[in-house]
């Protein structure tokens, strides 16, 4: 009886609910069912137990990706955020219009698709008539092959992630900045302390809570990173990672042996596997908020 | 059978107690006022009758039929909130005609009441304004003109004025005073001011605790009091209240000794029974006069502070057990620091319980 | 003396501040202004002549845009791009305010476990997601189609949090009038509530656009079609190193592609800006 009192909101809700059920928790508990079966997407799928995921462990692709993932990780994910750090600072500095227009300038490359920046860097990246090479070539260094030369290409992959994202996270933090109360900045002034410790015992402090959220943000999505790598390479599903897979990193790899190999089991396994991994790092992440909160 | 009925209605949120057994009776027509200290339970009885607020026990009835279980439109109540809660994006007219064209009525029909309201609240002229362009005043206005127009039988407010400075709020009590003599609707209303209450209310209601502590014309609750409570609440500055021991009762009189620590009081209340025990004496500063050193009288005190206000000043002095009192005196009636006597208007001094109620002897009072 | 000193010292700092800020901001926007010169510029000139340093040529520029119009399937890439944007945003922004305004407003039986689950889906990477989604699709017959493309990615939990944080601060007592006045359930989402979030539509509409234009792993495996194929798509195509095209050509593409976003970004920064930083300082 009461129920129908309540019907008008349920009946509100519905489209999204069912909408999410249907594409998104059918989608991971379907997943889930792959990816202990062996199927190419006609055949009947074959139940294979953990077969999938020993498979993939074991496999030395996956090993390159991770490794790939760790090192690329930890780097861009700390130096994007010490960027966005500095470029809001920076930003900060100024003020009103010269304020937004910097503001601006460093938020430009984070509207554009990723699909483009990939491009437009694979082209500032050629070879001998990439612009990188031609200032080189002026200062009488010979060309470098950024994205084939395997000691190059994850540094490479970096920057161009950091040109996009630096804008994005800068913008969240930026706002972080402003609700800072001015009045902490004056008593810490009053007290004799210098910029630079202002810097530290002030703005970093209170700036916590919006880093955290960067920097945990940050890493769940490097961790699933696909299109720059793959456009960078010029990748294709039937190659794909780039010289000796220097720069193959798991999502490709999942969706190479989905949609290369046709091995649909075995890529929902790998999505699972990667989940695990970012879960694990995401609790760490809680986990450490929660032991400095303590202390 | 009173024109909105309110028998036995209790209200809970989960465990804690809101209203306990609320008995009340409208009479059609009434400007009634709920007032009382904030967490009374005063706007949640006013959200029940208007179907916001779910009733936990009990029933409310309107001319009759039960309202328990009916939609808040359909009530045939209309609610004008503290915060005025007009939309924002619309103008004056499509704000007070909301209701009407959410009903699809005809837009000659529309028109016509909103024109009608408009008229009554003098906002002829802010129709085509958005709620972003009006003062306090005017979206009060606004406010109860989206009421208006729906015809209610019951008008609901719900702390209307608190949001207006004080000037503005003299002026809009007058206004609502002059509404409800033009338009005769049962009007409720919900204050924490108890002088709001007291100049609106043909039936003032005092809450305290989800209990009703006293209903009734504002004077008899002023004069009458049925407890300390009350009797403290209404009228400012507050009554004084002071302890004291009951000693003696005759026929016509009551004699009380010790009273705020020293003084012997007689009183003329006849009738009291029970024994002699501990007692609270109440009586207003308007009914207390100071004296000199050397006059007669019971009490006395030491003045700590003298709040000259013109034509009149408010003496503060505390008597000999402590306690502090106020005395409205004429201007110049005494010094800080000075001991004074007190004379009392014993036949309006008012006689308690300690545990708050009223002791009113055999005989009542006018 | 003293103070002249410490307005020298402020001068230097400020000048070295002004330095970074700019040589940064060249930094973030010459590729873009590169981008612009490769596609201004005679075609096939070489660069030693020409660094494209700034655009030279107005006429090249638009024979380039002219001829990728004429002679790929660039103008139709570009038409699907617009349509997959347009009807997500419709779409997420009809069902996400729908639901988002009954979970802000209103209490009603298993609310709270609803947006719980919703919002853990925040927290779900879309790799585990991905591949079983493009098997239900497949199944539903969906691979090729619009339908395929927009409706999964309708249920957006992010625009769904955006609306919900947004129509929180409607004053309840609105809400209540509203009732009082006898609008019905959908009449006071309609009239009331939907004007009063403007802004956060509009926001979320522009960072949908944003998103959606820039999809390319959806779009990749579903749209395998030509017929399909959204301007990701097709700039992907001109880049691998089996396409026979020049830089120029890739240029234009990609250049066009980035004109909507831009165009886009220059008109709304405000509320994209504001749009970010709020889900982040919320997050």
């Amino acid at each position: 009886m009461p129920f129908r009192r309540y019907l008008p909101h349920y009946l509100m809700i519905a489209p999204f609910m069912v909408l999410f059920a249907v594409f998104f928790l059918y989608p991971i508990l379907s997943g889930l069912f792959y990816s202990f079966h062996d199927w190419n997407g006609v055949r009947t799928p074959e139940f294979v137990g953990a077969a999938n995921y020993t498979k993939i462990i074991g496999s030395r692709d996956f090993s390159r990706a991770m490794g790939n993932l760790a090192a690329y990780i930890a780097i861009t994910v700390p130096l994007g955020i010490l960027v966005a750090l500095g470029l809001a600072l920076l930003v900060d500095s100024f003020t009103g219009r010269w304020s937004n227009f910097f503001r601006n300038a460093y938020f430009m490359p984070v509207v554009l698709p990723a699909f483009l920046a990939a491009t437009i860097w694979r082209w500032i990246y050629a070879p001998n008539f990439g612009l990188l090479n031609i200032v080189l070539g002026w200062f009488g260094i010979p060309s470098v092959n950024f994205l084939n030369d395997t000691d190059t290409m994850l540094y490479a992959l970096i920057a161009v992630d950091i040109w996009v994202s630096a804008g994005f996270n800068m913008v969240i933090i930026l706002a972080g900045l402003k609700n800072i109360p001015t009045e902490l900045y004056e008593a810490a002034r009053l007290d004799g302390a210098s910029k630079r410790q202002q810097l530290f015992h002030v703005t970093v402090p209170m700036l916590w809570p919006v880093l955290f959220f960067v920097l945990t943000y940050g890493l769940i999505s490097a961790m699933q990173v696909f299109d720059k790598p793959w456009l960078l390479t010029g990748s294709s599903f039937t190659s794909y990672g780039g010289r000796r897979n220097a720069l193959l990193f798991p999502v490709m790899d999942m969706m190479g042996r989905a949609f290369g190999g046709v091995k649909f089991g075995e890529a929902a396994a790998y999505g699972f596997l990667l989940t695990i991994a970012i879960v694990v790092v995401t609790g760490v992440m809680f986990g450490l908020r929660a032991w400095s909160e303590r202390r | 059978m009173a024109f909105l009925d309110i028998s036995s209605v209790s209200k809970s949120f989960g465990s804690v107690s809101i209203l306990r057994d609320v008995d009340l009776s409208i009479e059609e027509g009434e400007f009634v006022v709920f007032v009382g200290p904030s967490g009374c339970g005063k706007s949640t009885l006013l959200r029940m009758i208007s179907g916001l607020e779910e009733i936990s026990a009990g029933t409310i009835s309107i001319a009759g039929e039960v309202m328990n279980e009916i939609e808040p439109a359909d009530r045939g109540a209309a609610m004008v909130f503290q915060s005025y809660a007009l939309y924002p994006h619309m103008t004056t007219f499509e704000n007070v005609s909301f209701g009407l064209r959410m009903a699809h009525k005809a837009r000659d029909f529309i028109a016509g009441r909103v024109n009608e309201a408009a008229t009554i609240l003098q906002l002829e002229k802010l129709l085509a304004r958005k709620p972003g362009q009006l003062s306090g005043g005017q979206k009060q206005r606004v406010a109860i003109g989206r009421a208006i127009v729906r015809e209610p039988r019951v008008f609901l407010f719900d702390e209307p004025l608190s949001n207006l400075d004080a000037e503005l709020r003299v002026q809009m009590r007058a206004e609502l005073t002059e509404l409800h003599k033009r338009l005769g609707t049962t009007m409720i209303y919900v204050t924490h001011d108890q002088i709001e209450a007291m100049t609106l209310a043909d039936k003032m209601v005092v809450m305290a605790g989800g209990l009703i502590q006293q209903a009734g014309p504002p004077l008899t609750l002023y004069d009458d009091p049925d407890n300390q409570f009350v009797a403290g609440f209404v009228g400012s500055p507050k009554m004084n209240f002071l302890a004291g021991q009951l000693a003696s009762v005759d026929a016509g009189s009551v004699k009380l000794s010790g009273v705020g620590g020293a003084a012997d009081i007689t009183l003329p209340i006849g009738g009291v029974g029970g024994g002699a025990r501990a007692v609270t004496l109440g009586v207003r500063p308007e009914h207390l006069t100071i004296a000199g050193d050397d006059a007669p009288g019971a009490l006395s005190g030491r003045v700590t502070l003298v709040e000259e206000l013109g034509a009149e000043s408010f003496v503060h002095l505390t008597v000999a057990d402590g306690t502090p009192m106020i005395v409205r005196a004429r201007r110049d009636a005494a010094r800080a620091g000075s001991r004074v006597r007190l004379g009392i208007d014993a036949g309006r001094a008012l006689l308690f319980e300690r545990d708050g109620q009223r002791i009113r002897g055999s005989l009542s009072l006018q | 003396m003293s103070t002249m000193r410490k307005q020298r010292r402020l001068t230097v700092w400020t000048a070295l501040k002004w330095a970074l800020a700019l040589a940064i901001a060249l930094v973030a926007v010459f590729p873009i202004w590169w981008m612009i010169n490769v596609v201004f510029a005679q075609a096939g000139e070489p660069v030693s002549l020409n660094p494209r340093l700034w655009p030279t040529s107005l006429g090249a520029g638009i024979d380039k845009i002219a001829t990728i119009f004429a002679e790929t399937g660039y103008l139709r890439a570009y038409g699907i791009s617009i349509l997959y944007a347009l009807l997500t945003i419709a779409g997420v922004l009809l069902v996400g305010s729908l639901a988002a305004f009954e979970f802000s407003l209103f209490e009603f039986p298993g609310r709270k476990i609803l947006f719980g689950v919703v919002l853990l889906a925040l927290m779900v990477p879309t790799a585990v997601t991905i591949i079983p989604t493009y098997v239900l699709v497949s199944r539903l017959g969906w691979l090729n189609t619009m339908e395929g493309l927009v409706v999964p990615g309708l249920a957006s939990a992010f625009g769904l949090f955006m609306l919900v944080q947004f129509m929180r601060a409607i004053p309840k007592d609105m809400i209540e009038a509203a009732r009082l006045d006898g609008a019905g359930h959908f009449q006071i989402y309609w009239h009331v509530v939907l004007p009063l979030c403007r802004n956060a539509l509009v926001t979320l509409a522009i960072l949908t656009f944003i998103q959606t234009w820039g999809n390319y792993m959806w779009p990749l495996i579903v749209g395998t079609r030509e017929e399909l194929y959204t301007v990701g798509q097709v700039v992907g195509q001109f880049n691998s190193p089996l396409s026979h095209h020049t830089v120029d050509t890739v240029m234009t593409a990609n250049l066009l592609a980035a004109v909507p976003p831009l165009i886009f970004f220059l008109i709304f920064q405000r509320q994209i800006v504001q749009g970010i930083a709020m889900s982040g300082s919320k997050g």
